[in-house]
């Protein structure tokens, strides 16, 4: 670190300007960075450049719409974006789901986490410099799971497969066998990648001790998902507010102490083995039956009323704030962005780190720029 | 609360049985909140003026310990005013709460939370340019999500215009009475 009294030069900070259109910053994020040789000093990020006014536009559609705009707002974890969704009009509207259709929700949903896991290996891989390998594993797994969704609703990214009440459609008759069959694949990946990066010399000295942020200040700064529980704190919806069947099943809440880059990438890496572990239990538990409650109202009508629901999604707490005034749609639809609050951190991560680390730091709470800026 | 306010909510106040409405009750001696149950949390409702005071009770309460901000968002209420709402959670005590204060629409300020969680700084910006509330001692007063110079429109409050393929979209979707 050069500083003034050290240097018998006379230095000068610089003004870095990163993105928006940059491959490291996971969409259209800017940032600038004062930064003195090396060493950042101050982190100044700029969002809002996908902010496609979801919220608003999910007030002037009528419930059953909003799902799409779910989809889109997380995109990489579509699945658990839509639960938070459609357990906020359900609760409201009174609509009790079916046990079929909350054992497939479950197994969906930590398919998506699995997914959307595993398309963050791939992309931090790259962001640490192992270029190439991690990714093509990673898209090879994630392309299992995708191929999954397909088959069940449709499409790749965009599923609108929830309903409110239940389901779009029930699953396939081959369902089970082809979930078993995926999760063999993930299986494999994730030793594959854990043989890849987890004891890599180089990996590790990139990640080790780079932007570590204690318990008390990721709290502060609402942070939540595998960020936070790489601090330490056990934060988890799944099992702190047990909603679906979380309850009925055996799982771990993940938990590292470290708070730096390399736990982060660790928890992720451990919650997609205990995903693997739920989506067997669920298959396990998984009855025929009705998918939807028997009597659901043409047109959907929601009392009077709020919710806030909140769900685990992939990067952290995905919430819904949903007020109704009667009628069918929404007064106000708020998405509550785990990466938004993860964002926040940004600056305190970073500042007083080197240029490629704020790189890696950024890479590690795995934003979706389109949840952050709705 | 006082004698009169308890006498006069004692109907919702009642269905609270079994919410930690007593223990936020006590917490926010000397400030006038009143409560509802909500269908998850507990909804308290708190003057304006007081807020920070009673954000500031439910984080440095010992049983209570609030120190995580969910999140922080406006509802428009059109003539009744702009709500600014917090949904808050203890990661140690494992319980929430949302927290309403209710801004009249000549008068939408409100001070920030920043001082509590710093958690707030981003969302009340947001909630700022959105809604046109106004956070007396925020840090960094610029927009977030919108552009710079957008200080004069409020996109989420309810009487902004929709785009022209909004509205047509909010119409072709419009059922007749007979199937709603």
């Amino acid at each position: 670190m050069v500083t003034e009294s050290a240097s018998e030069f006379e230095t000068q900070d610089l003004l870095l300007n990163v993105g928006p259109q940059h491959p490291s910053t996971h969409g259209v994020f800017r940032m600038v960075m004062q930064v003195d040789g090396e060493v950042v000093r101050e982190v100044i990020p700029y969002i809002g450049y996908l902010h496609r006014g979801a919220e608003k536009l999910c007030e002037t559609m009528d419930y059953r719409q909003g799902i799409g705009f779910m989809d889109r707002t997380e995109y990489l974890a579509a699945m658990n974006a839509e639960l938070s969704y459609v357990m906020a009009v359900e609760t409201l509207a009174e609509l009790e789901v079916p046990e079929r259709a909350q054992w497939i929700r479950m197994i969906l949903v930590e398919l998506n986490r699995l997914a959307s896991h595993l398309m963050f290996m791939g992309a931090f891989g790259v962001d640490v410099g192992v270029f190439g390998t991690p990714f093509i594993y990673a898209w090879r797994e994630r392309e299992a799971v995708i191929d999954l969704f397909e088959e069940i609703s449709g499409d790749r990214m965009m599923y609108a497969y929830l309903r409110p009440g239940g389901l779009a459609w029930d699953v396939p008759t081959n369902f089970v066998p082809r979930v078993r069959e995926v999760l063999t694949a993930v299986r494999q990946g994730i030793a594959d990648f854990d043989g890849l990066l987890t004891k890599n010399e180089i990996f590790i000295a990139r990640t080790k001790g780079v932007g570590v942020i204690s318990a008390a200040d990721a709290i502060d700064f609402g942070m939540s998902g595998p960020s936070i529980r790489a601090s330490g704190v056990p934060l988890d919806v799944r099992r702190e507010e047990p909603y679906l069947k979380y309850n009925d099943i055996n799982w771990n809440v993940i938990t590292r102490t470290e708070g730096d880059v390399y736990a982060r990438y660790l928890c992720r890496l451990d919650e997609m083995r205990e995903s693997v572990k739920i989506v067997e239990q669920c298959l396990e538990r998984l009855q025929p039956g009705a998918i939807m409650p028997e009597k659901m109202p043409r047109m959907l009508r929601t009392p009077p009323g709020e919710i806030y629901v909140r769900t685990e999604a992939p990067r952290g707490e995905f919430g819904v704030y949903l007020v109704s005034k009667g009628g069918n749609r929404p007064h106000r639809l708020k998405v509550r962005s785990a990466c938004l609050s993860n964002l926040q951190a940004l600056r305190h991560m970073t500042i007083g780190s080197y240029v490629a680390d704020a790189l890696i730091v950024l890479g590690s709470i795995d934003i979706v720029l389109s949840e952050v800026d709705r | 609360m006082t004698s009169e306010e308890t006498t006069e909510s004692a109907a919702p106040v009642a269905t609270l049985d079994g919410t930690i409405w007593a223990e936020v009750d006590r917490a926010l001696a000397g400030i006038t909140a009143t409560a509802e149950r909500g269908l998850l949390d507990v909804i308290v409702h708190v003057p304006p003026a007081e807020i920070i005071r009673a954000l500031k009770a439910l984080k440095a309460d010992a049983t209570l310990n609030f120190d995580y901000l969910r999140s922080l968002t406006a509802v428009d209420n059109e003539e009744d005013g702009i709500d600014v709402v917090y949904h808050l959670y203890s990661t140690t005590a494992k319980h929430n709460l949302t927290v309403k204060a209710t801004l009249a629409n000549d008068n939408l300020f409100i001070d920030t939370a920043t001082t509590v969680w710093r958690a707030a700084n981003w969302l009340e910006r947001e909630t700022a340019e959105m809604f046109g509330v106004r956070f007396n001692g925020h840090p960094d007063p610029r927009t977030l999500l919108m552009p710079e110079d957008m200080d004069d429109t409020f996109p989420l409050r309810k009487d902004h215009p929709l785009a022209e393929i909004e509205v047509l979209q909010g119409e072709g979707m419009g059922y007749s009475e007979e199937d709603q």
